[in-house]
């Protein structure tokens, strides 16, 4: 064994640790989801039978169409509301910037619960806003319990993620660019639009895709502010798991969830910044 | 450059603090409802007390409840640091075959939706007969935690300049002396925000928690989503009240650790 292999061999073994870790407790569950999902209910032999299952049941066709149609809404209304903040930011000088940035990151790190809970005072009967459209003579409008406060709830859920790949990315815009707009000519409004926008388009899209990916698996905004027209595939999970105890059932949703979210993540991977998203080896 | 107010710069500003207003509003306005002395749920409260605080501590299960999440949070926590900073350490320094896989390996679970985790979980623990409520609780966390740990500690480690290690070892110091003195005291910044990070991850699953924890064995986040799913009770404002200050403290320490680190950074180029 030459010496540079040696040395490689004892690097590599600080990460033993966690690889084993993670084989025994993450890859050997998750392998056995994936078994169970192509197994007969009895355990003996395989089958798709799960995966035809799901295709024939009404339910999992119309939870899966009710979650892309969640998914793509709040992925679309949180660009929408992300882009602004992340130009905002960019303009500003780094001391407020971080600022700024607490505003962000408290939201980011607060619990989806304590986020969810206020929702219902926020978009309640009763609540702020109605109280506000009130005032106008407006409403009630309701809030709560229906499309509206899942979007809602996902879409604020999710901003924080769109924002920093978008931040990134206007940040590592050389400046020169748009004052050489400026120069020859362009107000502001067009060199946004012929400059700032079309090279933000790569955060743009890696933030979008981790957005998806992340929405997918969204299961406390549905359950908490959403109806039962609002049910996500998550809900399905844990209804075939826990409450039909059907579990290959369950695995084969669960494997088809999977599935999405790994296409997304290697689409992520293609896009330029977005493989620092999912490993920072990238760099 | 000029600074004069134009109408694009008017309506980019104005939009942003809209948006910025949307997203703290559900963090902040939980506040001043937890200290009304009603025993509902109404903005703008009335009067000023501390009854859902008091409540809190008196109703049977919430102190339980807490004191369960925050002794699985930190183990979760002390166990991912000690697999995943060596880990980071490894991928970062690293050049050896199949590095990448391991590194795509390990932070797999951040892109699997928490759900398809915590079904895998179920399942596994119930064929493995795990039954004891705070192991499975623990081991769930290290998975969730575990990535972020490497990411943070990965990235604190890219940047610490090789030479200062190379330096040491050329001195004659074994490698556990070059890690011990010169490789983990410049990380220190890096490990605190990952642990706090993962900390707070921990204390906050939910799905996972919902999955696999058993009776008697109720984290905090599993009994206030029964309590916001069946009945609302109000003293989830006190409860939010304290998460929500326990982030922000947790946040502002780790923007702090940052700004100082990206200061010697600069310090360092200039």
């Amino acid at each position: 064994m030459t010496p540079e292999l040696r040395e490689q061999v004892r690097i590599a073994a600080f990460a033993a640790p966690a690889t084993l870790f993670m084989l025994v407790m993450f890859a050997v569950p998750l392998g056995d989801v994936f078994l169970q999902s192509i197994s007969t209910k009895t355990g003996a032999g395989f089958s798709l039978a799960a995966y035809a299952k799901i295709l024939n049941t009404p339910l999992f066709t119309r939870v899966a169409y009710t979650t892309i149609e969640i998914c793509i809404g709040s992925t679309i209304y949180a660009f929408i509301l992300a882009y602004p903040i992340a130009y905002f930011l960019a303009k500003q000088p780094p001391a407020r910037r971080s600022f700024c940035m607490i505003l962000i990151l408290v939201p980011f790190w607060t619990s989806s619960l304590v986020k969810s809970f206020a929702f219902t005072v926020i978009l309640g009967h009763a609540g702020v806003v109605n109280d506000l459209l009130g005032a106008f003579d407006v409403g009630p409008v309701k809030m709560l319990y229906n499309r509206i406060g899942v979007t809602v709830g996902m879409s604020h859920f999710l901003i924080p993620f769109m924002v920093f790949p978008i931040l990134a990315n206007l940040l590592g815009q050389p400046p020169e660019l748009a004052k050489a707009a400026a120069m020859m000519g362009a107000g502001k409004l067009r060199t946004f639009l012929r400059v700032t926008f079309p090279l933000s388009l790569p955060g743009v899209v890696a933030g979008a895709l981790l957005v998806f990916i992340l929405s997918l698996g969204f299961y406390i905004v549905p359950a908490l502010l959403g109806s039962r027209h609002d049910v996500m595939l998550s809900q399905l999970v844990d209804f075939y798991a826990r409450e039909i105890l059907d579990w290959p059932m369950a695995s084969a949703i669960a494997v088809v969830l999977t599935g999405v979210a790994v296409i997304a993540a290697v689409l992520l991977s293609q896009v330029r910044g977005g493989a620092s998203i999912l490993s920072k080896e990238a760099r | 450059m000029e600074q004069r107010a134009s109408p694009w710069r008017i309506a980019v500003n104005a939009s942003a603090v809209a948006i910025l207003i949307f997203l703290i509003l559900p963090s902040l306005i939980i506040i001043p409802i937890s200290f009304g002395n009603a025993n509902e749920i109404v903005f703008p409260p009335e009067g000023f007390s501390l009854i859902l605080f008091r409540r809190f501590f008196n109703e049977p299960g919430w102190v339980e409840s807490a004191w369960l999440s925050f002794r699985v949070a930190l183990w979760a926590t002390a166990i991912a640091v000690c697999l995943g900073v060596p880990a980071a350490y490894a991928l970062a320094r690293g050049r050896f075959p199949g590095k990448r896989v391991i590194a795509l390996f390990l932070l797999s679970p951040i892109m699997i939706p928490h759900v398809v985790i915590a079904l895998a979980l179920f399942v596994y623990f119930f064929q493995i007969h795990l039954s004891d409520g705070m192991l499975r609780l623990i081991c769930a966390h290290v998975v969730a935690t575990l990535p972020f740990v490497i990411v943070t500690s990965h990235a604190g480690i890219r940047n610490i300049d090789p030479v200062l290690e190379q330096a040491a070892t050329v001195m004659g110091a074994p490698r556990v002396l070059v890690l011990r003195r010169v490789t983990i005291p410049l990380l220190y910044p890096s490990i605190i925000s990952g642990a706090l990070f993962a900390f707070l991850i921990s204390f906050d699953e939910i799905v996972i928690s919902w999955f696999i924890s058993k009776a008697g064995y109720t984290p905090l986040p599993v009994k206030m989503f029964s309590s916001i799913k069946w009945e609302v009770s109000p003293v989830l404002a006190s409860i939010s009240t304290m998460l929500t200050i326990l982030s922000v403290v947790i946040a502002v320490i780790v923007v702090l650790i940052l700004r100082k680190q990206s200061d010697r950074e600069g310090a360092g180029r200039s």
